[in-house]
């Protein structure tokens, strides 16, 4: 009866652990098949014979490399604004002591129940007016910007559990506001750093909606706005599409194997956060 | 010690770069969306103001009665599938006999950190209605269900919704399984020397105690499904026709395609409006059931 019942209690889980990982393994299947194969002769199973030819043509004859590069170049230094920036204001509004920093806190709050898509439009005319359209600069200020609510609110939880005492040693010992920021406060909420950083790369990384208005240019399209124009130039060809996907997936899903727990911790953290 | 602490100089320095760069580059834009949505506007000439008529002409457009409904079964599908289904699944998991949890929760994470864009493209060929797993699937196992899945004006809603209900399952499903986590062991002792079934106490004390949780994932099924936006782009351009449009779609179309900015600015406002809405009444509702 006992085992009965442990087994009906994991039949749902290992169903949706085929419905979540099922599709992903027949995209990287079928990126190694031709398209007799994917449609004829073995439409479920692994390739019979590994074309890896589908995955040359995908990195030689595409812009993959291009949007590789332009998507870790905006990832990456808007992640890196976003820490430093939203540490020294959310210092400011949790250890230093002046009058409207409550209010501060609340109105970088309202950020993060703004949906983004009400910024468009001014956002796009912004960027067209400092001419910014199709530069880096396009996407790493928005992002920058997007990314601040969140990040300062989690910074801000960390840094306002810091016991006082540390800033009377501090000053005692002659240390400055800024020295306290670098050498004291920052390595204490390092943790926090981690979370903020995982959590902004992703989404700095999958970013669709406003890459899809602000870059035009081919040339500085990121990953999710290239792959789109693959859907037309690859329609009858499955093996190079899956082939692109799964190129452009691959670095993601590895990194995420090997953080899984940190991930998911990052991710979920906003809901301790916003709820 | 507050002399220390209360250096003004210092403070500018920490507060003003991303205080200013919050506020020009979010709260401004905002204002000016709000402000903008009064003007008759191509986003390049002079803004004629018009008063009320851009909310005026939004009320008699067929296409915010599309809309509307669509972000209504957009939010009903990640609602059931993710919250219904999630939760399911989070009880299941947390269940000590479980084996492999770890690799369950990593499995049914992955979708999460993939990008949106490859999602919806191996969803449109999923969907192929003669090469497409779904129907090949649903033709080996016998059943004549063969649906044009994103060409049919009835179903795409439906099959789109379902592919951003697939790919952000993992997220709600992690936010669901720590909410289950962080009830204490000795709430289901007590409820078993009660003599309350497994099932009675996950409905008297695993449901209510996860309140929290339950309000946020609400909220973020529910406001997602309003905004909807990136996947009927990728995977049907808004169509067939007009079918799959929803509030947002009706602001890119408008400003991005039509250069009616002050037209698209006010349904941006009526976005917002409804989003907040939205998130109050689940606040609402949740809070209620305290008593």
């Amino acid at each position: 009866m006992q085992r009965v019942k442990s087994f009906l209690i994991q039949v749902p889980l290992w169903l949706y652990f085929i419905i979540s990982v099922y599709p992903l393994f027949w995209m990287i299947s079928y990126s190694l098949k031709d398209n007799n194969e994917i449609f004829v002769t073995n439409p479920f199973g692994l390739p019979t014979q590994f074309r890896y030819e589908n995955y040359i043509n995908a990195w030689t004859q595409f812009n993959l490399p291009q949007y590789f590069m332009n998507s870790v170049v905006v990832s990456t230094v808007a992640t890196l604004f976003i820490v430093i920036l939203a540490l020294m204001f959310s210092f400011a509004i949790a250890r230093l002591r002046w009058r409207f920093r409550e209010a501060v806190r609340l109105y970088m709050l309202v950020g993060m129940f703004m949906p983004l898509q009400v910024i468009m439009i001014p956002l796009a005319i912004l960027v067209k007016d400092f001419h910014l359209a199709n530069t880096y600069g396009a996407l790493i200020i928005p992002y920058i910007v997007i990314g601040l609510p969140f990040s300062s609110l989690i910074f801000y939880g960390f840094m306002r559990d810091i016991p006082s005492e540390i800033e009377e040693a501090a000053c005692m010992d002659g240390a400055s506001v800024y020295r306290l920021f670098t050498n004291i406060i920052v390595p204490v909420v390092v943790p926090a750093i981690a979370t903020v950083v995982i959590f902004q790369f992703l989404n700095n990384w999958n970013e669709f909606m406003l890459a899809n208005i602000l870059i035009s240019d081919e040339s500085m399209k990121t990953l999710p706005l290239g792959l789109l124009f693959f859907q037309g130039q690859y329609s009858t060809d499955w093996g190079g599409m899956g082939a692109v996907m799964t190129i452009a997936s691959l670095p993601m899903v590895i990194i995420y194997l090997f953080f899984s727990e940190q991930v998911e911790r990052a991710m979920t953290m906003g809901s301790a956060v916003k709820g | 010690m507050d002399r220390y602490l209360s250096n003004k100089k210092a403070i500018l320095i920490f507060l003003l770069p991303a205080l200013l760069a919050y506020t020009v580059v979010l709260i401004s834009p905002v204002l000016q969306t709000m402000y903008r949505s009064f003007f008759e506007w191509d986003g390049l000439g002079t803004a004629v103001f018009n008063g009320l008529d851009n909310y005026k002409e939004m009320f008699q457009d067929p296409l915010l009665m599309t809309s509307l409904r669509n972000g209504f079964i957009f939010s009903v599908v990640l609602v059931v599938f993710q919250i219904g289904l999630g939760t399911i699944l989070a009880l299941a998991c947390a269940d000590p006999r479980v084996k492999f949890r770890k690799m369950l929760k990593t499995a049914y994470f992955v979708p999460v950190i993939l990008s949106v864009t490859v999602v919806c493209q191996l969803w449109i060929a999923m969907y192929d209605p003669t090469n497409g797993l779904i129907n090949k699937l649903f033709q080996i196992m016998g059943i004549s269900y063969q649906q044009n899945w994103l060409t049919s004006p009835t179903v795409s809603i439906v099959a789109i919704a379902f592919v951003n209900a697939w790919q952000f399952m993992g997220y709600q499903f992690s936010l669901l399984y720590a909410g289950v986590k962080s009830i204490p062991e000795q709430y289901y002792e007590a409820a078993t020397i009660d003599g309350c079934s497994k099932w009675m106490a996950h409905r008297k004390v695993t449901l209510p105690l996860m309140k929290e949780t339950f309000k946020f994932c609400f909220i973020i099924a529910i406001t997602s499904g309003i905004g909807a936006f990136v996947q009927m782009l990728i995977m049907t351009n808004g169509g067939p026709g007009t079918s799959n449009y929803t509030l947002t779609f009706m602001i890119y179309r408008y400003a991005f395609l039509e250069n009616k900015y002050g037209y698209a600015s006010a349904i941006s406002v009526l976005l917002v409006a409804i989003s907040l809405v939205a998130t109050m009444i689940i606040n609402k509702v949740f809070d209620r059931k305290d008593g």
